[in-house]
């Protein structure tokens, strides 16, 4: 029996990691509901499209940055960061969920600019948010996502920015002057605060109809597949 | 009725021989769930979101964190897993861990200075879990060569 004992404890440990790393992968997996908390959710300002608030958490900055109509069956709410690689690989895929699923998916994107590590996250989260106020943010995300390599590197990104807001048409002196001002510090602000709530720890975590999304069920193939879910009613 | 005998210097170095074998195990026991922890992170996909703890998500999305299609983790949570039954085996008398255990141990922490300089020089970002896997495989290093001076004794 003592000879057999060194193997039964080795077995055991065996069994007891492996069984730890399943369960510790199935928990990840889970499409968690996100962090409710009581009595936050009302607070939403007056006039804020409530279909825009994914219920739990704290209201983000209000009007939200939506594609799609508030009415649709399926709510997908990004929080994303401009500088932030991942959330760069993920922008093609939005954009196709948007053409494929139309009026049927509203996507929300929210501010979660990471400083660090990420030195130029606020300066283009504040361009975007600039671009708003004169009604082009979709405009300027695009452009943010689709040129990330280019100023990632940079050591100066105003002038960048203030060519991509030329670019897409902005009033640039409006916009130098809006970049620094409290309205877009403000918005960054309440949609950090709402990302906070709901457990945001990284960039990007999406969530739909209320459930984070896992960060491996974020390709084109696998989100269509929870869109469709929701979209039937999980049939 | 048996006279007790006091303990030989002998005994002695046996015993804290076997002291330091429950410690490596303890040890290897602590890497493998760290390194378990980055491969679930890694197969999950987690540990490539950006985070506001630098260096984990740079470090665990590289091409060096894959070995032959493999998560570079897997490859240490088999290694630590391998020194805790070397240990144990050893901690029962088994002979065969004699050249084994320290010739694993000795890969291991080569491996680990290599990975350091990769995260140093090359990524330019340290992963924290990556350091912690690292800082078990130098005391392990450490363990192993003063078991082995108190073996030889």
């Amino acid at each position: 029996m003592k000879r057999l004992l060194p193997f039964i404890i080795i077995f055991l440990v065996l069994g007891v990691a492996l069984g730890s790393a399943y369960y510790l992968k199935r928990s990840t997996n889970d499409v968690k509901p996100i962090a409710n908390n009581a009595g936050t959710a009302s607070t939403a300002s007056p006039g804020a499209s409530q279909a825009n608030v994914t219920p739990g958490g704290v209201p983000g900055a209000e009007p939200a940055h939506t594609l799609g109509p508030a009415s649709a069956p399926a709510h997908l709410e990004e929080f994303g960061d401009f500088e932030c690689p991942p959330c760069g690989l993920l922008h093609p895929i939005l954009v196709e969920m948007h053409r494929e699923f139309g009026d049927r998916l509203q996507i929300t994107f929210r501010e979660f600019p990471l400083v660090p590590p990420h030195q130029h996250a606020v300066a283009a989260a504040s361009s975007a948010e600039a671009a708003a106020l004169q009604g082009k943010f979709w405009e300027m995300h695009d452009i943010l996502y689709e040129n990330q390599k280019t100023w990632h590197e940079a050591f100066d990104v105003r002038p960048i920015f203030e060519g991509y807001a030329k670019q897409i048409g902005l009033d640039v002196e409006r916009f130098k002057q809006d970049v620094n001002g409290d309205a877009v510090a403000r918005r960054l602000s309440q949609d950090g605060i709402r990302g906070h709530s709901l457990g945001v720890k990284g960039t990007p975590t999406v969530f739909l109809n209320g459930r984070e999304v896992p960060f491996e069920s974020l390709p084109a193939d696998k989100l269509r597949v929870l869109i469709n879910l929701e979209l039937t009613g999980g049939k | 009725m048996n006279p007790e005998v006091a303990p030989t210097p002998s005994t002695r170095v046996g015993k804290r021989e076997n002291i330091l074998v429950i410690l490596i195990a303890l040890l290897a026991l602590c890497g493998m769930a760290d390194a378990l922890y980055l491969t679930v992170e890694h197969l999950t996909g987690e540990s490539v979101k950006c985070t506001i703890i630098h260096g984990c998500s740079e470090v665990l999305s590289s091409s060096y964190a894959v070995v032959g299609g493999f998560p570079l983790a897997s490859i240490g949570a088999l290694a630590y897993f391998s020194v805790f039954s070397l240990a144990v085996l050893k901690l029962f008398g088994y002979k065969i861990t004699g050249v084994l255990l320290p010739a694993l141990v000795g890969a291991m922490c080569l491996v680990s200075v290599y990975l350091i300089y990769l995260q140093a020089f090359v990524i330019h970002a340290f992963c924290q879990f990556c350091l912690l896997s690292a800082g078990i495989t130098f005391l392990l290093t450490l363990l192993v060569v003063v078991s082995w001076r108190a073996g030889s004794r």
